[in-house]
């Protein structure tokens, strides 16, 4: 099998790797680079706990392939908040509104939220569930989810200038 | 996080667990690394049955990439799963951990590769050949009963007939002013977790024992079933159960794939990793619900409910799990929910098919029950032109009958003795938070206009807070700081809040703290799990004990060193003082102090340490209930079903955390609306499963689900435990699929609604029955 030499910026580290052709983004993430945030739900693009950002936009690691990473920059759920203690006003909210119960399935919907957000930062309950649509979670019912973004929107507001 | 009013019980505070997960630092058991960690994958039956005529690792273990192949020919006997009720009659039907002689289901173990990568793993899967010998498979329970079927096992796919009667049903039915008769199916579907099973299993040289990883909701069960099919003593394994993304069920058992890790970690003296698929879940990790029910109902003129007879046929699968009786005695002991039926017959029959073995999932039976019974009753009221609401108050058991005393048992409480509540109540608020007085004239508007709503109720009680036990420890640090150890580890729904809140407020401490650890064996003695809405309950019941103990030992201590009798001892803030002289005060973390071993104890005080341990058993179970409103909206043209409002009125005993117990139930609901309207696991009629996969098997997104799910607690407390509690982890999955159900029939009405899940195909063919509508002809699925 071939292998690929990858450079690539994660959560703004660089990192140079060999990588056989068939391994996966999302692999990539957890198994070299030990960022655990990226779950696996069916590793065939659909429950969404896999998402990550690449290059700004949501993508799914586990249907991605770590070599057609190369040279992009990507933010997974390790490198939204800063280091401090505070964490990213959408993290904040879905804290706030109980927008999670096991948080399995919660990392790849922060990163869809922060994407809605920073396309619509007022968004309708239409966005919301076109944004979310292409996540899964078994514990929720969605109801606090949304009550979550709609919370994130409105902090976010209140900061922006 | 101490709410300013001081009160923790009962209060809606955000949960401790949340700011490490909301940060990717949870530890699910596939994010856990050891070093020189190897990978498996589990050869699996392609076939739904067959023979096994031989097995060749040969060419796999020739690949430089194996290091192990595990066959049944490692085992000299096949350690088998456990199945909690099995007496003589039902084990031969238990599951071995490896096939060796016979498969008998798509995704049955068979073999499993260890390799340097799961990648490789996989590749070699391929090289262990198995030679099989196809035999007929049967899918259907009823078909699985006929003489000429194929056997799954020997002699009689029928497992075991169980049989509930009070009264005289056969004659009251044939005296009744009125029968009917109906045949309601609920399909075959399951719990999916987010997060699939997964093991790590180690051997540690240095305590001579393996330590298992697994996302298992019942690590102590799995321990001791660990060791007896690895013939290990007590302290020759341990379990861990690290976060865990969901459970629902799928996980309160012991797998193959656990003793399987375990067997080779033994053997290559390596730790080796498993995580399951999405695939393999779908074949691989239990299903439930598949059950039949035939039942004759005899009522009058009034609509109220003489007697019911009924003909359950529960679709179990290829093998017992550690619990797989209980959807079918379940299904048919809670039929008859909130309502006095006096004369009731039911037999409930377990039967052996080729498909993935069952086990309890959210709401176990009880869904299948409710959906049953709220049909019926909806049935009723429709023929004789009542209310239907009306119709439940008329049958409902009334607050002034509890307890009541069902008359006949089941494995589970023993005899059914409901313990506190007011169904009326409950019932008549839903429909008020619901609009059900004026939804009438809505529904004929929205008629009129060419649109078709419906509101449908579900009404049920469930058996909750399910014994034999569960053990709380509560521990004062000479710092202060609380720790809690319970066995009822959490799969996700906040245990490390909601016993906090428990401990914080027997010891009048701050929430932060509390510390809540659970999921290890090694930390935890005695421990049962979480499952059946337990862990408030009955987890809950031994912290609460366990904190009062430890209060006792501390007012003791206190009293020793302020020279005070220590009745007249208060704590507050975590601290002791004198009623009415505020001045002479110890804190907790001074008491915990003054026990700590390398100083001389206080007088009268004989043993070092601040800590008490409860084992509680609950004398039998609590039986929480809820009335949910569903409203829904039928596209007449395609048959799709729009999920419109939903209200949950639940008593759940005394809440804990309402914000907790609301997302609970909303989540509830959701499961509830993929099992109403959109999950089924389909096999065609060979065996083969059709969907075994998210593209195809559709769990609810976020567009499926109602916005709008109001949930209001009604808190009558249970006497059977210190706070009260009954128990609030399932009830929202029981009441939606009949309140859907029901307000779908009540949507397309006349049109005849029997079965679950109401797929769109399904729906339009009731529409076109029903001579509704467009005359569209309807496609099949």
């Amino acid at each position: 099998m071939s292998t690929h030499t990858i450079r690539l910026t994660v959560n703004g580290h660089e990192h140079v790797a060999e990588v056989p052709a068939r391994l996966t983004l999302a692999d990539f993430l957890r198994e070299r680079l030990d960022l655990t945030a990226t779950h696996l739900g069916c590793e065939h693009g659909v429950c969404g706990a896999c998402t990550i950002l690449l290059d700004g936009e949501t993508a799914r690691s586990c249907i991605t392939l770590a070599a057609q990473a190369d040279g992009s920059e990507i933010v997974t759920l390790e490198g939204v908040a800063g280091d401090g203690e505070e964490l990213h006003p959408v993290q904040q909210a879905f804290w706030d509104r109980h927008g999670m119960q096991c948080g399995f399935c919660t990392p790849g919907i922060i990163l869809s939220t922060i994407e809605l957000l920073d396309e619509h930062p007022q968004p309708t309950r239409e966005q919301i569930d076109e944004a979310l649509g292409g996540h899964l979670c078994r514990c929720t019912g969605y109801v606090k989810i949304v009550e979550a973004v709609q919370e994130a929107a409105q902090a976010m507001s209140r900061t922006r200038p | 996080m101490t709410p300013t009013d001081g009160r923790i019980f009962g209060s809606p505070l955000k949960r401790k667990e949340d700011p490490r997960l909301l940060r990717g630092r949870g530890k699910y058991v596939s994010d856990i690394k050891l070093h020189g960690l190897l990978h498996a994958a589990v050869v699996r039956s392609p076939l739904p049955h067959a023979a096994i005529r031989g097995i060749d690792a040969d060419p796999c273990l020739a690949d430089p990439r194996c290091v192990a192949v595990l066959t049944a020919a490692d085992f000299d006997e096949i350690p088998q799963l456990v199945c909690i009720d099995a007496e003589v009659t039902t084990l031969p039907f238990l599951q071995p951990a490896l096939a060796r002689d016979k498969v008998r289901y798509v995704g049955e173990p068979v073999a499993v590769v260890v390799a340097q990568d799961r990648y490789d793993a996989e590749d070699l899967l391929t090289l262990v050949e198995v030679d099989y010998d196809p035999l007929p498979a049967v899918v259907d329970p009823e078909r699985a009963l006929e003489a000429d079927a194929s056997i799954v096992h020997h002699e009689t796919n029928l497992v075991d007939t169980l049989r509930y009667h009070t009264g005289d049903a056969a004659g009251t039915i044939t005296n009744a002013p009125h029968v009917l008769r109906e045949r309601f199916e609920t399909q075959r579907y399951a719990g999916t977790p987010m997060e699939t099973r997964g093991v790590i299993a180690t051997w540690e040289d240095r305590s001579g024992a393996i330590t298992m990883y697994s996302s298992t909701q019942v690590p102590n069960g799995v321990k001791t079933n660990l060791q007896i099919a690895l013939d290990l003593p007590e302290n020759g394994v341990r379990v861990v159960a690290p976060d865990l993304g969901g459970g629902f069920g799928v996980k309160l058992q012991i797998y193959p794939e656990e003793i399987l890790l375990c067997r080779i970690a033994q053997k290559i003296k390596r730790p080796v990793k498993w995580i399951e698929d999405r695939w393999e879940h779908f074949v691989a990790s239990t299903h439930g619900r598949e059950q039949f029910h035939d039942v004759e109902v005899g009522y009058d003129d009034e609509g109220r409910i003489l007697a019911i007879r009924d003909d359950c046929v529960t679709n179990t699968g290829a093998y017992l799990q550690s619990l797989t009786l209980v959807e079918p005695f379940i299904g048919v002991t809670m039929l008859t929910g909130p309502y006095r039926v006096e004369h009731f017959d039911a037999t409930a029959k377990v039967v052996m098919t080729n498909k993935t073995p069952m086990n309890p999932f959210r709401g176990v039976g009880h869904v299948q029950a409710a959906f049953t019974m709220e049909r019926i009753i909806d049935l009723v009221a429709a023929d004789l032109g009542l209310d239907p609401v009306e119709v439940r108050l008329r049958n409902m058991i009334t607050p002034d009958e509890l307890p009541l005393n069902r008359k006949f048992g089941n494995v589970l409480a023993g005899t059914i003795v409901y313990d506190s509540g007011d169904y009326p109540t409950c019932l008549r608020r839903a429909a008020e938070l619901a609009g059900h007085a004026d939804f009438a004239a809505q529904r004929e508007q929205a008629r009129a206009e060419g649109r078709y709503i419906g509101m449908g109720f579900g009404c049920f009680v469930e058996e909750t807070g399910l014994g034999p036990y569960e053990s709380g420890t509560v521990r004062v640090e000479p710092s202060g700081k609380v720790v809690v150890l319970t066995g009822a580890c959490s799969s996700g729904q906040g245990h490390a809040t909601t016993l906090a809140q428990i401990a914080a407020d027997e010891l009048s401490v701050d929430m932060d703290d509390v510390q809540v650890l659970h999921g290890d064996t090694d930390l935890v003695r005695f421990g049962v799990g979480t499952y059946a809405s337990r862990t408030a309950a009955v987890g809950g019941a031994a912290v609460r004990v366990a904190a009062g103990k430890a209060k006792e030992r501390a007012a003791f201590i206190a009293g020793q060193l302020l020279e005070v009798d220590p009745v007249d001892l208060e704590l507050r803030g975590g601290a002791f003082s004198v009623a009415g002289s505020p001045a002479a005060s110890v804190s907790l973390a001074e008491v915990a102090a003054a026990v700590a071993p390398g100083s001389p104890l206080p007088e009268g005080v004989h043993d070092y340490g601040l800590e008490a341990t409860d084992v509680f058993h609950p004398k039998t179970n609590t039986f929480a209930y809820g009335v949910h409103v569903a409203t829904v909206e039928v596209d007449i043209e395609t048959g799709v079903v729009k999920h419109l409002r939903h209200v949950v009125v639940n008593d759940s005993g005394r809440v804990i955390n309402p914000l907790i117990l609301e997302g609970q139930v909303q989540g509830g609901v959701a499961l509830g609306v993929g099992g109403a309207l959109l999950e089924e696991i389909l096999y065609d009629d060979d065996g083969q499963p059709r969907n075994p996969n998210f593209m195809d098997y559709l769990v609810p997104g976020i567009e499926n689900v109602s916005p709008e799910i109001l949930v209001e607690h009604m808190e009558i407390p249970t006497p059977l435990n210190p706070d009260g509690i009954k128990g609030g982890g399932e009830g929202g999955a029981v009441g939606a699929p009949a309140a859907i159900a029901n307000a779908v029939a009540d949507a397309i009405r006349p049109a005849r609604i029997t079965a679950t899940p109401l797929f769109p195909a399904r729906v339009h063919e009731a529409i076109s029955a029903a001579g509704l509508g467009a005359t569209v002809e309807g496609s099949a699925r």
